[in-house]
């Protein structure tokens, strides 16, 4: 189909098919993609663009999956670089950013997956969060987790659910999805749950009324159609359920892997992932350009390609710097402002649920960058 | 030139100055694209050989925070040169951002038509933000072309240094045919 004909799709609100995210991925200009996005973009959400107060919890890296693209996982309790949070450590992160006046409106929970630890190791470490700051949102445990406790502790995917909500859990983080495709998945993900099961967490947490994100890794070994593939499953789960808020495409670092003799997405693939994405996917409300993993200077082009959102202040990230990033850990609501300004945006403080923290003259005003952001600007890509 | 006709060029100076900073980021680079495509035909290079006396190359430095006004300004100061430079090369100052980086370049290349080359530098950009002025009027990736990829770890984490397949990859990738520029100076299309 030629470009015409899908931006007419586009412009009549009509989904776009698998063969017409394929042409969009191999059309010529990346530019002309970017602006359509970009229309989308602006339909759904005008100059606004998202951002929240978070920090990140990886309480483990223990984990008895052996993806091929992971630099964070340890096998074994013991291997050289494994840890395991005691849940004072894990609180202790929480407390130290109380004590700082730092008014963080939400947690992200991610770990491996560690085959030593009780149930109760998790359910108690969110119950402990909520008794330190109980307005905090946690948004925790990816669906492969969530389908390894079910597994490994002997309930259903619901009981699991039920469970962590009950001690805390408000939402789930879109991690874990990697590529659908059954012929990627064997060779880089083999022994993690299937697409199927991945979804299926995903649509049992959505009819208990739980919201969640999803994301796509691409940059492997993945072809143009099996990304494409991938984004119509979810839009598919979309139509059916309508508990994803946002789509987050997250590029594969080729550093301390297994896969590191592959090279890394480029930048115009970045950008034009975004914008195949925020026009095929429709029905998901945002896509996030994950500053942490795309680099700011990347992730700010992106607000221009189909991005709305640049995720939150983080805040000892792991997973990604153990694959390479060199993106700073941290980035203040400020800097982050700025960042969103510069890109001819207004910026918009959410909380995890979309609802408006702050906006306008209530944003944290411009500041210089500290030093370590700075360092980051002239070195990441 | 002289001072009459400079007085004379100041109003339509101006008149394109706005007309070219009231363009949205993504006209602005349909622009440049354009007018380095009418001049290259979409064709990007690379080199393994530069010579600085044949080739001489005008850095373009420019700081965040800037007006397309105030650039436009210093680079009518590159564009009254004569003879033209061989080529123009954006050199942030301080802390680049993407966005404002990649309007530079368009910029560069709307007001500099003489000017036939507009370079993107690795080594102060980045490959991904240098790749990407592809689209925003660029026409040469500058950086090292080196015989073999080293790991990009520890303290060689930001060398700017590409192999010759990294740069046809980075070129291709963002629309535009990779061509070689020989030791020579002969131009040799890169085959897919």
């Amino acid at each position: 189909m030629s470009f015409a004909a899908i931006r007419d799709k586009v412009r009549a609100g009509e989904p776009l098919s698998l063969a017409d995210g394929v042409a969009l991925y191999e059309h010529p200009n990346f530019i002309e993609v970017g602006t359509l996005a970009n229309e989308v973009r602006e339909r759904l959400h005008g100059d606004r663009t998202f951002f929240n107060r978070n920090m990140h919890i990886n309480a483990t890296n223990v984990c008895e999956a052996s993806c091929m693209f992971c630099s964070f996982a340890r096998l074994k309790v013991g291997d050289e670089g494994a840890y395991t949070m005691t849940h004072e450590e894990a609180w202790g992160r929480l407390r130290a950013r109380v004590a700082a006046a730092d008014a963080i409106t939400e947690i992200h929970i991610v770990n491996g997956l560690h085959p030593g630890l009780p149930f109760d190791y998790y359910t108690e470490l969110l119950a402990g969060l909520k008794r330190i700051q109980p307005a905090i949102h946690l948004k925790a445990f990816t669906a492969v987790e969530i389908f390894y406790y079910a597994k490994k502790y002997g309930m259903s995917v619901a009981e699991v659910l039920t469970r962590l909500r009950t001690a805390g859990l408000d939402s789930i983080p879109g991690g874990g999805a990697e590529i659908f495709a059954p012929r990627v998945r064997k060779k880089i993900c083999d022994d993690k749950c299937t697409a199927d099961e991945w979804l299926d967490v995903h649509r049992t947490a959505h009819q208990m009324g739980l919201r969640s994100n999803c994301t796509m890794l691409y940059g492997t070994i993945e072809t143009v159609e099996e990304r494409v593939d991938h984004m119509l499953r979810l839009r598919a789960l979309q139509d059916e359920t309508g508990g994803f808020q946002t789509f987050i495409p997250l590029a594969f670092h080729p550093d301390n892997n297994a896969l590191m003799k592959l090279p890394a997405p480029t930048g115009v693939e970045d950008l034009r992932t975004y914008a195949v994405a925020r026009l095929m996917l429709h029905n998901i409300p945002h896509i996030k350009a994950y500053w942490i993993m795309l680099g700011v200077k990347t992730a700010q082009t992106a607000l221009w390609f189909g991005a709305d959102d640049l995720d939150g202040t983080v805040q000892e990230e792991r997973i990604y710097h153990m694959a390479g990033a060199e993106t700073p850990q941290v980035m203040s609501p400020a800097e982050i402002v700025r960042i969103i300004r510069n890109a001819g945006r207004t910026p918009v403080e959410r909380d995890t649920l979309y609802n408006v923290v702050a906006e306008g003259a209530a944003l944290a005003s411009d500041k210089p960058f500290r030093r370590d952001v700075r360092r980051s600007l002239e070195v990441v890509s | 030139m002289s001072a009459s006709a400079t007085e004379d060029s100041r109003p339509a100076a101006v008149a394109a100055s706005a007309a070219l900073a009231a363009l949205d980021l993504f006209a602005l680079g349909r622009q440049a694209a354009a007018a380095r495509d009418a001049r290259w035909n979409r064709r990007g290079f690379f080199t393994r050989t530069r010579d600085p006396e044949a080739q001489p190359i005008v850095p373009f430095p420019f700081t965040n925070g800037e007006s397309d006004a105030e650039r436009l300004a210093r680079l009518a100061t590159i564009a009254a040169a004569v003879p033209a430079p061989w080529g123009v090369m954006p050199a942030p100052v301080g802390e680049p951002f993407g966005l404002d980086t990649l309007r530079c370049f368009a910029l560069c290349r709307l007001a500099l038509p003489q000017v036939p080359h507009l370079l993107a530098d690795v080594a102060a950009l980045g490959p991904r933000l240098a790749q990407m002025a592809f689209g925003f009027g660029a026409d040469e990736i500058h950086a090292p072309i080196v015989a073999e990829r080293a790991l990009r770890l520890g303290a060689n984490a930001n060398n700017p240094a590409l192999t010759r397949k990294e740069a046809v990859t980075l070129i291709r990738g963002a629309g535009l045919t990779p061509c070689e520029r020989m030791a020579d100076g002969s131009l040799q299309e890169v085959a897919p």
